[in-house]
């Protein structure tokens, strides 16, 4: 009763104060809606310049009471009238101090861009969200209680201008009204208290109601909200949402029975917080819901092609005062809110939480974006507070710059999106690829030098010449290895152009195909020589050097025999022989090349197994 | 110029597979690398044959392994 003897006497106060302008409302009506844990009042004041100057601002005033839990204030204006009605036109407010007027109320001023001439009237729709104005009263209840809340308000518009004609009307949640002022033309409908009309009332009229009901829906308050919105150009918007929440309604006192909860909740228990519904945007993927020690399993989620529901559940139901702390995380395609424009790139994403009921004291919105970014700048519907830092993640090497924002006193009606504009090259997320690129290529490079690098000690000793010995002989021996198996291939090469003298009976092809294999024989044996001489002079070969050489030996054996079955053949065909003819002067020699062939590939393996 | 939505440069589904596929072959050709180191003696062994299994091996693993990382929902 005290704060309500003090605006009486600050009204009588004001009254002497002077008209600022011209202007006169002549009407207003407001709404006030108490249904949920904010206050939402919706005005319609109709402004009608009485004067002769043209005015480009209206004041709208608050006492300090309630001007302290404003959270969100709009004005607009739809022009036309009925069904002709076009698109609501804002306009801007900002806080001012004018002069000559009382100490204790606070004035916003809207300006009108165009202005309001002499005799032109104006409709304007004020929205006005307060934050923690209803008060519990009782202020601690126990669990069996419910929750009532007391809401101040005045049934005069108080305004620094005279109004013609107004009304005020409460919506109250659909449950006990314990109380309200009554003065002159009160009338109650329902869960609806309607005052007024009251007719020509001067400046600063004032006069203070009380309404005292029951409210049990959840005071969630979430004290500090970090949101964190990580950009990947690789296709994906990380959010990861940390939660403090507690309840901010009447204070539970007693003992918390979970038998009596069970049994009859909205008995026991009609005020808490049993859960919380976020309504995330459409497409949503990879969504978590956990606190310190892992996963909260109590929530569900569905949804379809405009939007996506999470119902989440604390891990035990919240009572005034109760507090807890969780976080939710989800992931967003990117192509929904990252575009492209006049060569910088926006991120265009919502600012407050996605859970309606929450209203937040400390939100920080953490805008994480790719390293690499430039040119960074934020563009907000509402002041904010900025900030800048720099975060590591994955594969980073200087960090990913992350923009700021920070802002108290967020309703649900700050739910708006909000721009981040950045200016990034492509060819910068190639900087990830290379990295894990050059990790792997520092490890090939390491074994490349690992193996050819000589570690040995001592240069001298003789087991180290003995290995450099040891070494070059393989090397010889892989030499020869590799000689003859090109003597094979091209053994099988001169078998085929047989085959093919057989189909195609082109003698000619056969014999130059005979030519150029001779030629490339005569090359390889020539390469022969210095490796088998080299062997021949390495004590370290002894072992091995018998069977090269038979290798060898046997080699030049099967290449002879092959020569000669090919010119046996060849010739055959030249006089025209028949095929059966043929095949009986070379079987002998086939049989032969087969052996020896047989020979050749064992002796390889033999000196493979060396 | 009216906003141009951004997407990634490679579509989300193709993750996965791009990211087997891509190890696949990394891990063939490392594994022929280092057959090569084994078996081949210090001798007669090509600096350059080297340097090129490895620059190529480690081309796919590099990208293959991001491919993981993003699959596996590490958006780097």
């Amino acid at each position: 009763m005290g704060l309500r003897f003090d605006l009486l006497l600050f009204t009588i106060a004001l009254l002497s104060v002077p008209v600022l302008s011209d202007l006169i409302l002549s009407r207003v009506d407001r709404r006030i809606d108490l249904t949920s844990q904010v206050v939402r009042t919706t005005s319609t004041l109709k402004v009608e310049n009485a004067g002769s100057d043209l005015v480009s601002e209206v004041l709208l005033a608050f006492p300090d009471s309630q001007a302290k839990h404003l959270a969100y204030l709009s004005a607009s204006s739809t022009e036309g009238k009925g069904k002709a009605k076009g698109s609501a036109v804002s306009f801007p407010v900002e806080i001012v101090h004018p002069k000559g007027m009382p100490p204790a109320l606070t004035f916003y001023s809207v300006s009108l861009p165009k202005g309001l001439g002499k005799g032109d009237s104006l409709t304007l729709d004020v929205l006005v969200v307060f934050k923690g104005a209803l008060q519990p009263f009782p202020e601690k209840i126990t669990q069996a209680d419910i929750q009532l809340v007391v809401f101040y308000e005045t049934a005069y518009y108080l305004s620094p201008y005279a109004v013609k004609v107004q009304s005020l009307s409460v919506k109250l949640p659909d449950a006990r009204i314990e109380s309200f002022t009554k003065i002159e033309n009160t009338k109650i409908h329902g869960s609806e208290i309607k005052y007024g009309p009251y007719e020509n009332l001067p400046p600063f009229s004032y006069s203070p109601i009380v309404v005292h009901f029951e409210a049990n829906q959840p005071f969630a308050i979430a004290q500090e909200l970090v949101r964190e919105i990580e950009i990947s150009h690789w296709g994906n918007v990380q959010v990861t949402e940390h939660y403090n929440l507690v309840h901010g309604g009447a204070q539970s006192k007693g003992e918390f029975s979970r038998l009596d909860f069970q049994a009859r909740p909205h008995v026991r228990g009609a005020s808490a917080i049993r859960h919380l519904v976020a309504k995330l945007p459409p497409r949503v993927h990879s969504i978590y819901y956990r606190d310190e020690i892992g996963n909260i399993s109590t929530s569900n989620l569905w949804g379809d092609h405009k939007k996506t529901e999470m119902v989440i559940e604390p891990r035990y139901p919240m009572f005034g005062g109760w507090r807890t702390a969780f976080t939710i995380g989800y992931s967003l395609p990117l192509q929904d809110f990252l575009f492209q424009s006049d060569g910088k790139r926006y991120v265009n994403i919502s600012f407050g939480s996605p859970v309606n009921e929450v209203v937040i004291d400390t939100l920080i919105v953490k805008v994480v974006l790719p390293e690499g970014s430039a040119d960074i700048s934020v563009s907000a519907p509402f002041p904010v507070k900025q900030g800048q830092e720099t975060k590591f993640s994955h594969l980073d090497l200087v960090g990913r710059p992350v923009v700021v924002l920070e802002k108290t006193n967020v309703v649900p009606e700050h739910n708006q999106h909000f721009q981040v504009y950045y200016k990034f090259s492509s060819l910068s997320m190639l900087t990830e690829p290379l990295m894990l690129i050059s990790g792997f290529f520092f490890l090939f490079v390491t074994c490349i030098v690992y193996m050819h690098a000589d570690l040995s000690i001592s240069k001298s000793s003789p087991s180290y010449l003995a290995k450099l010995q040891w070494d070059e002989v393989q090397a010889a021996v892989q030499q020869v290895r590799n000689i003859i198996n090109r003597c094979l291939m091209i053994h099988d090469k001169l078998e085929a152009s047989l085959r093919d003298l057989s189909r195609t009976g082109d003698v000619q092809a056969c014999k130059s195909a005979r030519k150029a294999f001779d030629g490339l024989l005569k090359d390889l044996s020539k390469d022969l020589k210095p490796l088998l001489a080299s062997l021949q002079t390495s004590p370290q070969a002894a072992q091995i050097l018998p069977k090269v050489e038979e290798l060898v030996g046997k080699e030049r054996d099967l290449q002879e025999r092959m020569m000669a079955k090919h010119s046996t053949v060849v010739d055959s065909y030249e006089k025209k022989s028949s095929g059966r003819e043929i095949e009986n002067r070379v079987a002998l020699q086939q049989q032969k090349i087969t052996a020896l062939r047989q020979e050749v590939d064992d002796l390889l393996d033999l000196i493979d197994e060396i | 110029m009216a906003p141009k939505p951004i997407a990634s440069p490679v579509p989300d589904a193709w993750y996965p597979s791009l990211s087997v596929f891509m190890l696949a072959i990394g891990l063939f050709v490392t594994a022929s690398f280092f057959i090569y180191e084994a078996t081949s003696s210090r001798r007669n062994r090509s600096l350059t044959k080297e340097l090129i299994t490895g620059a190529v091996a480690s081309v796919f693993l590099g990208f293959g392994s991001l491919f993981l990382l993003l699959a596996s929902g590490v958006y780097v």
